[in-house]
């Protein structure tokens, strides 16, 4: 590791240690501060005459009980509240619980939210439920993002009461089975010969995409396509000596991210893909035509155009105009 | 260049010592307890093997593209959680594929609704190739050097012989994270990512102005990526407020890459260079030095990233969210001299001006969003603006002259003239507004506008540009049952400055597609229906249709459209079924001018190319319990293929005149292309007891590709009449077929 390197990651950790150890170092106090004076409050019958407590509702649902205490909203709500209002537990997010038991119990008795499919609660207010609690974070656009104006629900996606999925209480197993429900085609691209290692598990929908909402128009995380494509592909951000227009607007003017059929995820095939702009007349090769079979049909074998301008996405070399050193 | 595997028998033990010491310690199938700690987890492996002769060395370039398929012990997954008896501590170590390529691991603690800190370590092979030969050695990092050849069967002999090891790049990620949530409404966050990234990739440098030779080796990647990132979200009740800062470090730690190319060279003993160019005597002078070329690789760089974003709550049902990011981007690699070539390289045109760029991008992201619902109707107004902003402030250099390659000798002409290095700038307006109301309970209807501008400056064709678009959308759950979207969304760009007329001085870069003019069409329609909790069915259909109207060249049109459907069915808890099929759509066309000729007059060269890509998709997965609580099956296959076709026809319908009447300069009809991916896998999966678990698998996979550009496609194309020789590596993805069984034995204490 050169000199350069070493203080670079140097100051980085070190920026990094600071970092942590001041958190850690005020982690003493946060805690205090933010612990109820009894931690499972939960179990508990609260003061508020209208909630009847998580061990009430065990009672009837020991099942579900049981399955949400193993996660983690479940360890949050059950033996580590917060507030009162996590310290709810079940009714933080169903609502009080009185009128259901007075009621004796049973499907819609009691007014109480269910996030059931056909739950006649208006979707807006039941996400609202979960985002009194989940509104920091990757939901602050959530609100006029293109899931919250079309009436998806949070529990579309996630489960709450069970664990179904490794990561997010996601309500099928993987992110491109629960993404995959409503954009089947993005699913299917993922199976195309050309692609992303989705399919071997390495990279996520959300790798890429906010589904709660983002700035740009296809929920991007970061603020536009390259900046999203440059987290990993850094090598391609420049700024380069000889830019490529195209390159530098966006990343899918010629890759289609989710999959393709042809190589390097272009949506077409190479030369085509470059003659959509390119017309490449002035004896340029490339065309099919030209001084013979085999000297034209070379340019188009392999990488195409890309044999000889191997620097497409731009070149920091002074003769490198045409991208080609 | 070949990846160093880990040993079967360290697999083996991994595997054996995991199961060993999971099933002495947890006797119980239940959570157990170790230290007054929580403890459960799950631990599989077994070992798995090729039912026929596994992919060969040479067919595993697909197979294996991102995944270590090797066969033997494996130690699939093994997880184990921890936490405190009240809940307040956890801590988890996950780990999957150990001791292989594509190995990931996991490590996670935290105080339950206080902190939680994770550090994740991905290894992701990339294999570009296993079918890759070279002639040349590579000397020292990224310096190639063509072996002394004596005569041109030797060259070939020698070019067609040397096998590359596998052509690959692996990433590894590290990932540390810590996030506090010190109240309830507050979370910070701090993350560092580094990847580094070591291998090759195929690589083309050309030696000549176009027509001549060219030759494919590897680029040498050796590269690392550092990403820090700091943010924080406090979020009130009425607002929220979101800041963050990232640096991203690109260290590449090579700055070049040289090839030898061995077309120009005189053979031992002689005067007579191979001269892979007909078009010149292989006894030029120029044909016999320098034979070695240079091209740049990608620079160090760094960005700053600022952000802040926040959104408030006010009366009337309504909401404003907003952010702004500011990015600065810098690069100040020093250049590579003109050429390497030592007569031509004091030639005082190819002096550089400056060592460096000086490369400084500034990016400006300005979002305004409007969420209103003010009236007591079911009635929601938004409104959007969105402005991306990028300025290159990079140094505008101006190179007294240029060089092509490094290959002309001594009296070749620099390029005369002064080639600037201009900096492109660009604005990007977004804005849209739509009103959406529920008509009656089920039915929700919107109606919007859009528009957006692109200011590219007056060093692009277009410097403006407009783009207008309505939408038209119908949510409607008629029944418990039905849900349907339907979304209409046309547009239209125009642009005021753009030529549409042919002329000489736009040479062959005249017709850009991404700023012509184009109407858009555009219809999504989704359906779901669950009659039953247990039955659902999602068709779906998209249409999107664009017409560059007024485009001379180029892009003429596009379709696109796609149909599908999904089905899932679980008649009993026992019994699980899913299926799927899309069926996909592009077709477009392009039509351009034949070379050689004078781009305004030559009507005759005119010729348009159909291409047209067809995929077709399935998935089935089912899941049954065949003994309850004892045997489970399950399955699932994936079927996916796709067609491409191109042809090209010449587009007069009359073929006169002088051009038509060399034979060669007729269009071509380029061959399809197709490709064909099957994956199926099955399991039985036996549980003893709650805890333990023997998997048997099989898994076929198949993999077929018809690709006239790759396929047979050999090392060298020597000289021959009327042409020029160019070197490859030879690489192609070949077909393969794979048999995979396999046995598990998994142990699960919860």
């Amino acid at each position: 590791m050169t000199g350069r390197r070493w203080r670079l990651f140097a100051g980085i950790a070190s920026a990094a240690a600071v970092f942590c150890a001041g958190i850690v170092l005020g982690l003493p106090f946060s805690s205090r501060a933010q612990q109820p004076e009894k931690p499972a409050a939960a179990a508990a019958a609260p003061a508020d005459s209208n909630y009847v407590g998580a061990e009430t509702c065990k009672v009837c649902h020991p099942e579900q009980f049981s399955k949400f205490s193993k996660t983690r909203m479940g360890r949050l709500f059950l033996l580590q509240a917060r507030s009162p209002k996590e310290a709810n537990a079940c009714e933080t997010c169903h609502g009080p619980g009185k009128a259901h038991v007075d009621a004796g119990g049973g499907k819609g008795k009691g007014g109480l939210i269910t996030f059931a499919k056909n739950d006649k609660t208006p979707v807006e207010k039941r996400n609202a439920v979960c985002l009194d609690c989940h509104a920091k974070g990757a939901r602050v656009f959530w609100q006029g993002s293109a899931h919250e104006s079309r009436d998806v629900a949070c529990t579309n996606c996630h489960k709450i009461m069970e664990q179904v999925s490794p990561k997010a209480q996601l309500a099928k197993e993987t992110e491109i089975e629960t993404c995959g429900t409503c954009h089947l085609q993005k699913r299917a691209q993922t199976m195309r010969s050309s692609h992303m290692p989705l399919r071997e598990g390495k990279i996520t929908c959300t790798s890429c995409h906010n589904p709660h909402g983002t700035v740009t128009q296809t929920l991007l995380k970061e603020q536009g396509v390259n900046e999203t494509c440059y987290t990993c592909h850094t090598e391609k951000r420049g700024p380069f000596l000889w830019t490529h227009p195209p390159v530098q607007e966006s990343c899918v003017n010629c890759h289609d991210p989710h999959g393709s059929n042809w190589e390097k995820l272009l949506k077409a095939a190479k030369p085509r893909l470059c003659q959509q702009c390119h017309a490449p007349g002035g004896g340029h090769p490339g065309n099919m035509y030209g001084r013979g079979d085999t000297a034209s049909l070379k340019f188009v074998m392999g990488h195409q155009c890309t044999n000889c301008h191997a620097l497409i996405h731009g070149s920091n070399h002074p003769s490198g105009k045409f991208f080609k050193r | 260049m070949k990846p160093t595997r880990t040993t079967p028998c360290f697999v083996s033990a991994l595997s054996v010592s995991a199961l060993l010491v999971l099933g002495a310690a947890g006797s119980v199938p239940a959570q157990t307890q170790f230290g007054g700690v929580n403890v459960e987890g799950s631990v599989e492996a077994g070992v798995r093997g090729y039912l026929t002769d596994d992919p060969k060395n040479k067919e595993r370039g697909k197979f294996e593209e991102y995944r270590d398929m090797s066969a033997g012990p494996m130690l699939q997954q093994l997880q184990l959680k921890f936490f405190t008896p009240d809940g307040g501590y956890t801590g988890e170590i996950l780990g999957s594929k150990w001791g292989r390529e594509d190995q990931e691991f996991s490590l996670r603690a935290g105080r339950t609704g206080l902190w939680q800190f994770q550090f994740d370590w991905d290894q992701l092979p990339h294999l570009f190739s296993t079918t890759s030969r070279t002639l040349l050695h590579e000397v020292s990092r990224g310096v190639w050097v063509a072996p002394v050849i004596g005569s041109l069967s030797d060259f070939n002999g020698q070019a067609t012989s040397r096998e590359l090891h596998d052509v690959s790049v692996r990433w590894d990620t590290a990932r540390l994270r810590f996030t506090l949530t010190p109240t309830p409404d507050l979370e910070l966050n701090a993350q560092y990512t580094r990847i580094r990234k070591e291998g090759d990739r195929p690589f083309g440098m050309s030696f000549g102005s176009p027509g001549n030779n060219f030759l494919e080796l590897l680029e040498p990647i050796e590269q690392t990526v550092h990403d820090f990132r700091l943010g924080g979200t406090l979020a009130r009740e009425k607002w929220q407020l979101q800041f963050g800062y990232t640096l991203s470090v690109f260290r590449n730690d090579l700055s070049s890459v040289r090839f030898d190319n061995p077309c120009f060279q005189a053979p031992v003993g002689g005067s007579v260079a191979f001269g892979c160019s007909a078009g010149e005597s292989p006894t030029a002078t120029s044909n016999v030095v320098p034979k070695t070329g240079q091209s740049s690789l990608p620079p160090d760089n760094m960005a700053h990233t600022f952000n802040i974003a926040g959104s408030v709550s006010l009366p009337r049902r309504t909401r404003i969210a907003g952010s702004l990011t500011y990015s600065l981007a810098l690069q100040n690699a020093d250049f590579l001299p003109h050429t390497i070539n030592p007569s031509i390289a004091a030639n005082p045109d190819l002096a550089l001006p400056q060592k460096s760029l000086n490369g400084n991008v500034q990016t400006f992201n300005l979002n305004v969003q409007v969420t209103s619902r003010p009236l007591p109707l079911p009635l929601t107004l938004s409104a959007k603006y969105r402005m991306y902003d990028l300025q290159d402030n990079s140094d505008q250099i101006s190179f007294p002259g240029s060089i092509d390659s490094d290959r002309p000798a001594a009296g070749i002409v620099v390029p005369a003239g002064v080639t600037v290095a201009k900096r492109l700038s660009f604005t990007h307006h977004n804005a849209d507004v739509d009103a959406r109301y529920q008509i009656v309970q089920p039915v929700a209807t919107t109606v919007g506008f859009g528009w957006e501008r692109w200011n590219r400056g007056s060093e692009r064709e277009v410097r403006e540009s407009d783009e207008y678009f309505a939408k038209a959308a119908i949510d409607a759950t008629p029944f418990d049952w039905l849900l349907a979207r339907l979304t209409y969304k046309p547009s239209f760009r125009r642009d005021a400055d753009y030529s549409r007329t042919v002329n000489a001085s736009n040479g062959f870069l005249f017709r850009k597609v991404d700023e012509a003019e184009r109407d858009r069409q555009r219809v999504d329609l989704l359906l779901q229906f669950t009659p039953l909790d247990t039955l659902w069915v999602t068709p779906m259909a998209s249409y999107r249709y664009d017409d560059y109207l007024r485009s001379a060249f180029g892009l003429l049109w596009e379709t696109s459209w796609s149909a599908g459907i999904d089905f899932g069915w679980s008649p009993f808890e026992r019994l699980s079924f899913s299926a799927g099929y899309v069926h996909e759509v592009d077709d477009r066309d392009l039509k351009n001018r034949g070379t050689s000729f004078n781009l305004s007059s030559s009507v005759n060269a005119d010729w348009t190319t159909n291409m047209k890509d067809t995929v077709d998709t399935f998935h089935v997965e089912g899941k049954a319990a065949l003994i309850p609580d004892r045997l489970d099956w399950t399955f699932g296959a994936n079927y996916s293929t796709s067609s491409g076709t191109r042809e090209t026809r010449l587009s007069s319908a009359t073929l006169p005149g002088p051009p038509l009447a060399v034979p060669g300069l007729l269009p071509k009809r380029m061959p399809a292309a197709d490709d064909l991916l099957v994956m199926f896998t099955t399991a039985l999966r036996y549980h003893f007891s709650q805890s333990w678990t023997a998997s048997l698998f099989y898994t076929f996979e198949q993999f077929r590709k018809n690709d006239w550009r790759t396929d047979g496609l050999t090392p060298f194309i020597p000289q021959l009449a009327g042409t020029t020789g160019s070197i490859w590596l030879g690489n192609d993805a070949r077909n393969y077929d794979a048999h995979i069984a396999g046995v598990t034995l998994a142990y699960i204490f919860k």
